[in-house]
């Protein structure tokens, strides 16, 4: 328990460490960076420093307090949480998803060397489709499609799109995990008679752990993306995709709110991964130290 | 009944590839109910390859295999009998208790009849009370100690072992054996043992198998007259030298259509 306490602290105070620093470098490059941008050998790499391209780090945050549009009751920060919310309930169900067809191919893939063999290219050739030509296509079923009476609704797809990214990192990695059951505690079980299953629960699942924590760490973040990416090109209401689309036409005359809406999604793509680093204290907390990340 | 009855056993990995390899031509071995037998001789000479064919880890090419009269088949499904390897292979995800129930489990006993049988087999490797604890916060020789508990959980009537006291270090090995003998004793199981080493072959044996390598076959069957009671004494008895000569001999026979006939590679002398 003590052990679990020191290291949460420990990551908690290097991750606000982080945070220090980061901010640190933005007012730095602020004051020293060149107010139009820069020309290196007659191409634009350094970006504009002025307020409009960078506000200042107190104005983005106090924007937050400020009411959404001029009049209005309803702060930006209530906005950006109730859209963060929307996402991120959309990401769970994607993760959810795409880890149970994650795992489930990669068991399917261990289990018959021929169903790995013709799949796993496809796979692969599924990652390289861009994600962009993708959404319309999935948005499209969106109340459309009807399965067993039940109608689509529009947020599965975005959903769905979180899960197309997040599921292949899960079966990969699991896949590697399920193989790195030494042969010898294989051989121990079949000595015992163990069935399949029994050497999947109680041998090869218990071994995958260590490389499914990071394969899930990547398909969380990967769902995140998904879904804002799913919602920006199909302009589902309601998430911090659509906010920033609408906050960034608004960049000229209030640059500081489209900032708010992007904090909001990596905050989405922050706690997703929290929650995977929380499973991984736990569900490591009995291995042998230098095999826990 | 014989305990192992292995009757003209061939095996040949990759027949009529390039990479054939005859690791056992028509071996024929009896092991009779309470015996302790090793099975000794030079690297790649098949003594892993027959252990792992009595316990029907891997299919013989030709010939017939028994154990407790039953085929090695049946037998491997019945549990009739334990494994131990070199390395301890104890499951770090599992407390050293659940690590001796496994066997226990996979035999689908319950809860209560489980953690009874563990707490026995603790205290038949004097590891009482280390139940909680995890295999990688003991030292190796307390491993090799649980997995050898593992192997007798199920009380089998046979133990099969594959140098299992070969990664310890020299005063740990011989407390190991002694305790081996101990608890054979207590158990009344029958043990086909595989070593490197021929003073271990001998102290432990009541029978020593001396193969020879390629193609792997049995050269010499050597009978131990230690007595069924094994001391630390017995180590300085002269019967002992007298084992451990004989046995040295049939390993140099084991050489003698080799070049380099003085030397037996992969056989300790300590
Ligand atoms: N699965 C396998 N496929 C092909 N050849 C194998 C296989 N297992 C063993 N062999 C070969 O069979 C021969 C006997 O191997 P085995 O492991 O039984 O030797 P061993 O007597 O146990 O040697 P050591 O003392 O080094 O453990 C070796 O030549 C080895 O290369
Ligand atoms: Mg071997």
């Amino acid at each position: 328990m003590n052990r679990f306490v020191r290291r949460a602290a420990y990551r908690t105070s290097m991750f606000l460490l982080s945070v220090v620093l980061v901010v640190a470098l933005w007012e730095m490059y602020k004051v020293v960076g060149p107010q139009d941008g820069g020309k290196l050998f007659g191409a634009g790499v350094l970006p504009r420093s002025n307020d409009t391209a960078m506000p200042h780090v107190w104005t983005m945050l106090s924007r937050y307090g400020r009411p959404e549009v001029r009049g209005s009751d309803k702060r930006v920060w209530v906005v950006v949480l109730a859209g963060a919310w929307f996402s991120f309930r959309l990401s769970i169900v994607g993760f959810l998803l795409g880890s149970s067809i994650g795992v489930g191919l990669s068991v399917l893939m261990s289990r018959f060397r021929l169903v790995e063999r013709g799949l796993l290219p496809y796979l692969v050739v599924s990652q390289t489709v861009p994600l962009i030509a993708l959404a319309p296509l999935v948005a499209l079923w969106g109340g459309k499609l009807h399965i067993f009476g039940f109608e689509w609704p529009r947020w599965l797809s975005a959903a769905v799109l979180g899960a197309f990214l997040s599921f292949f990192p899960i079966a990969v990695g699991t896949l590697r995990g399920l193989a790195s059951a030494p042969a010898a505690s294989v051989e121990l079980m079949e000595s015992y008679a163990a069935s399949w299953k029994q050497i999947l629960l109680k041998l090869r699942f218990p071994s995958a752990i260590p490389y499914m924590i990071p394969a899930f760490k990547l398909g969380a973040s990967g769902s995140v993306v998904g879904v804002v990416v799913a919602e920006i090109s199909t302009g589902l209401k309601g998430g911090i995709g659509r906010l920033i689309i609408e906050y960034a036409r608004e960049a000229t005359a209030d640059p500081a709110k489209v900032f708010t809406a992007v904090f909001g999604a990596a905050a989405l793509g922050l706690t997703m991964a929290g929650v995977i680093a929380i499973s991984d204290v736990y569900l490591m907390r009995n291995r042998p130290k230098e095999t826990s990340s | 009944m014989s305990a192992v009855q292995v009757t003209g056993v061939s095996k040949i990995f990759n027949q009529g590839t390039p990479k054939q390899v005859d690791a056992l031509i028509d071996v024929n071995l009896t092991v009779e109910p309470g015996e302790f037998v090793s099975l000794i001789g030079p690297s790649g000479c098949g003594k892993s390859t027959l252990l792992r064919l009595i316990a029907n880890l891997l299919e013989p090419t030709t010939g017939s295999i028994t154990v407790n009269g039953k085929s090695a088949s049946q037998s491997r499904l019945d549990q009739d009998y334990g494994m131990a390897f070199q390395q301890a292979g104890l499951f770090d995800w599992r407390t050293v208790a659940k690590n001796i129930e496994l066997p226990l489990e996979l035999k689908g006993w319950d809860k209560e009849k489980r953690a009874a049988r563990a707490q026995e087999m603790l205290e038949l490797v004097k590891l009482p009370e280390f139940a909680e604890m995890y295999p990688w916060q003991l030292s190796g020789g307390m491993q090799q100690r649980i997995a050898i508990a593992r192997a007798l959980a199920a009380h089998p009537p046979l133990l099969l072992m594959d140098e299992p006291f070969g990664a310890l270090d020299e005063m740990t090995r011989e407390y190991m054996q002694g305790e081996l003998l101990r608890i054979c004793a207590e158990t009344s199981t029958t043990v086909v043992f595989v070593t490197h080493s021929i003073p271990e072959a001998v102290y432990l044996s009541n029978r020593v198998v001396v193969m020879s390598p390629r193609p792997g076959r049995i050269t010499n069957l050597i009978d131990v007259n230690l007595g069924a009671k094994r001391t630390e004494d017995t180590r300085a008895a002269a019967d002992f030298f007298t084992g451990i000569t004989a046995v040295r001999e049939a390993l140099r026979g084991t050489h003698a259509d080799h070049a380099n006939a003085g030397a037996v590679r992969g056989v300790e002398d300590r």
